[in-house]
């Protein structure tokens, strides 16, 4: 059951009370990623997707069941620098140079900056930003600061990548190509993923399995299997097959 | 939101609860803090003698409101429809922001008279965040909108008539909340400074060697129902017509209009905006028509302090002044932020403290500074233990507001990222926090660099017999005209040299980190 590299979600519910409401963000759910996988969250708003991640960054702590990250507790999984961490909005702080956000979980972890200088910029010309080290946010564009936001998350070879709508403010074409790179940069880690998204496309294009999730209370309704050989081509986005399944997966949004 | 409110009424409760038997047990500097009650039968007691005052106080504060927020919208809209005017006018803006009312009142009170004082800096009190709401509400118009209205061919006026107007609406009385407060303080400031029968202001100079507490509390209380009133009266007109009302700001910022011109252009203009400030008081005295030796345009001043035969005294003089005022000005300012500091950073580790604490902050922002300086001095004597309270209490609470509210707008994935490394709340707070904190500190800072040299004068002029507060003081019992001008010209100067040394510091520190000004 346990996978060393993976990540393992069991039984975890979480209900939110606030307002004289009760909201149950999350239901028993159950899901496990092995080693090296890539996996896709995909749901309404409301469906507890990004309660689940934060759960699993040990952001939020889960009323019923566990997250375990490499076979750990999901903060120690993340002092020992298993976990990547990729937010919806960059996050980057707007007073550090690119190079020195990307830092920020070296400096976190106790890392030698200093020595791991040359991580810091193999991994910005990774993310195709050579030339910008030391370019503050406010001066790069918002598909750069996403770039950013990657590196940022890769910077400590995580074995976890967690991404939360990492390209949710970018627009549909620079978000394409966003994630033919992303899975470039993914595939040359090796590390587990587990994408939170909004986009269907985005999702069958870059995962292994798409997990469908549906709100009130928020659970897990199917896993999708994505069958497409790697690396995957541009041309993928119109191929019928994808379309397919992107269909397969629309309906299972709209049925409830 | 209700179980929020219904905490906030406990709080209230709580702390007039303490202050009753605190009060009643005379805990405090031997009964300089009367319970509420005894307040409140003392009030009762005063009953007589109030609605003169109440009337004379709300007669000058409402006319100057008038007459300062209808200038401030006029201005307001000139400036946002023409920016080169904007420039041109900084000087004034900046002093009409900055100056220190009390030194402004025995001028007027040389040059006007019957209300006219009173209205008049009451009317300067609004003038400087009305117009500044104005300027940010016509500039804050949807760019949409206005592309709309251009593409069908309306010009300038029809913009400003069908989009920006009604838009800037929410900003207006935004800013006249603020004025309201604003425009008691200055009327009650010219009563104090002003003599005259009638008004709070005079009232509590009366009351002030008697030494009766439970008086001094009853006008200080009433000063700051009719300031909060001010208040109220906006915030509700606020949500009845637009159906929002959001978190008190206290702008001290000039707004940016972006416009850029030629570095020629922009001298000649820095250059008209330094002297529009002199020209616009040569003007006032002429206008007055009060006599030369009574009323000193800026020559003048610069006679009376560099070329008359008594000019190497009155520089005497005014230097010692000065040497006594500007040290313990820094120091209470620095202390007033610095508290102000250290807690909005710790609300962020403890946030119900803040909600607790937010109430009482913003009632005695409303609390005028006058009313308070007389209390201060039941409590902590006449020395300059009480200059520095003054000056930390005027500044702390309009610096905590700032700070606190900046910090709530730092977004929370960059907080939570460091966290979700396993940073511990410190560091978070070092590594995130704190430098987020920064432009608000700035904009903190500009906001009390004027209070707090208003509030070391009145601490010194009402009580410790030093400095600026007093020789302003003094000259008036001497008819010294001539250092009457000179201490309010200092003063303003003084005061306008700060700020804007604190908006370079800032315009340079932020630009170097890549941070924008807050507002």
């Amino acid at each position: 059951m346990r996978a060393p590299d993976g990540v393992s979600v069991s039984g975890v519910s979480k209900t939110f009370a606030g307002r004289g409401k009760v909201v149950e963000a999350l239901h028993d759910v159950s899901l496990s990623c092995p080693a090296g996988s890539f996996t896709a969250l995909i749901g309404p708003s409301g469906c507890g997707k990004s309660t689940l991640l934060r759960i699993a960054l040990g952001l939020e702590r889960a009323d019923a069941g566990a997250v375990r990250i490499a076979g750990d507790a999901p903060m120690d999984a993340a002092r020992a620098g298993i976990t990547g961490i990729a937010f919806q909005d960059a996050a980057l702080l707007p007073w550090r140079s690119v190079r020195r956000n990307i830092a920020v979980p070296l400096e976190v972890l106790g890392r030698p900056t200093s020595r791991l200088r040359a991580d810091i910029d193999a991994m910005i010309a990774l993310v195709g930003l050579a030339g910008f080290e030391d370019a503050l946010p406010g001066e790069l564009s918002g598909g750069m600061r996403q770039r950013v936001a990657i590196a940022r998350a890769l910077v400590t070879r995580p074995r976890v990548l967690f991404m939360d709508e990492p390209f949710g403010a970018l627009d549909q074409i620079l978000r394409r190509q966003m994630n033919v790179e992303l899975q470039r940069i993914w595939a040359e880690t090796g590390a587990t993923a587990l994408l939170v998204t909004h986009g269907i496309d985005e999702a069958v294009f870059l995962a292994d399995r798409v997990a469908v999730m549906q709100a009130r209370p928020g659970r897990l309704v199917e896993i999708v299997d994505v069958p497409f050989a790697r690396p995957r081509q541009k041309s993928l986005f119109t191929a019928p097959e994808f379309h397919r399944i992107c269909d397969e997966i629309a309906g299972l949004l709209h049925a409830f | 939101m209700r179980s929020e409110t219904g905490h906030g009424w406990a709080n209230a409760a709580l702390l007039l609860l303490v202050w009753e038997i605190v009060g009643r047990l005379d805990l405090v500097a031997g009964g300089a803090l009367p319970g509420i009650t005894e307040i409140l039968i003392r009030l009762w007691q005063d009953r007589g003698d109030y609605p003169a005052h109440i009337g004379a106080t709300l007669y000058a504060s409402g006319a100057g409101l008038l007459i300062g927020s209808t200038i401030g919208v006029g201005a307001g809209v000139v400036f946002a429809l023409w920016p080169t005017m904007l420039r041109l006018f900084r000087g004034v803006n900046v002093a009409a922001f900055a100056l220190p009312p009390i030194a402004l009142a025995p001028i007027l009170v040389l040059t006007l008279s019957g209300m006219a004082p009173r209205i008049a800096l009451a009317a300067l009190g609004a003038y400087f965040v009305v117009m500044t709401a104005t300027v940010v509400g016509l500039s804050q118009a949807d760019a949409r909108t206005i592309d709309l209205i251009r593409a069908y061919g309306g010009g300038r006026w029809q913009i400003l008539a069908r989009v920006q107007l009604r838009g800037a609406v929410p900003s207006i009385l935004a800013g006249l909340r603020v004025g309201a407060p604003n425009a008691v303080l200055g009327a009650i400031l010219a009563e104090f400074g002003g003599g005259g029968r009638w008004g709070l202001g005079a009232y509590l100079l009366g009351s002030l060697g008697r030494g009766e507490p439970d008086r001094l509390w009853g006008i200080g209380l009433v000063a700051t129902a009719i300031a909060g009133a001010g208040y109220l009266i906006f915030a509700v007109l606020a949500s009845r017509l637009v159906g929002v009302t959001r978190a008190v700001t206290l702008n001290a910022g000039l707004p940016n209009t972006g416009a850029r011109v030629g570095t020629g252009r922009r001298m000649l203009l820095g250059a008209g905006a330094v002297l529009m400030p002199f020209l616009f008081w040569w003007l006032f005295v002429r206008a007055t028509g009060v006599p030369d030796l009574v009323a000193k345009t800026p020559f003048g001043v610069v006679d009376y302090l560099f070329l008359s035969d008594t000019a190497a005294r009155a520089q005497e003089r005014l230097l010692a002044a000065l040497a006594e005022t500007l040290p313990i000005t820094f120091l209470g300012m620095a202390a007033g932020l610095g508290f102000a500091f250290v807690l909005a950073i710790a609300s962020r580790l403890f946030p119900r403290a803040i909600e607790a604490f937010m109430p009482v902050a913003l009632v005695t922002q409303t609390m005028p500074l006058v009313a308070l300086t007389p209390l201060l001095v039941l409590i902590l004597g006449r020395g300059p233990s009480l200059t520095l309270w003054v000056t930390i209490s005027v500044t702390f609470f309009p610096a905590f507001v700032t700070l606190a509210q900046g910090l709530s707008l730092v977004p929370k994935s960059a907080e939570e990222l460091p966290r979700a490394y396993g940073a511990s709340r410190w560091r978070e707070l070092r590594m995130v926090t704190i430098p987020a904190s920064l432009p608000y500190l700035f904009a903190a800072t500009r906001l009390t660099v004027p209070r707090a040299l208003l509030g070391v004068m009145i601490a010194e002029w009402l009580a410790t017999g030093q400095g600026l507060g007093n020789l302003l003081n003094q000259s008036r019992g001497f008819l010294d005209y001539g250092m009457i001008w000179s201490v309010a010209a200092v003063s303003v100067i003084l005061s306008v040299l700060f700020y804007q040394v604190v908006v370079a510091v800032e315009r340079y520190t932020l630009h170097r980190l890549g941070m924008r000004t807050a507002e």
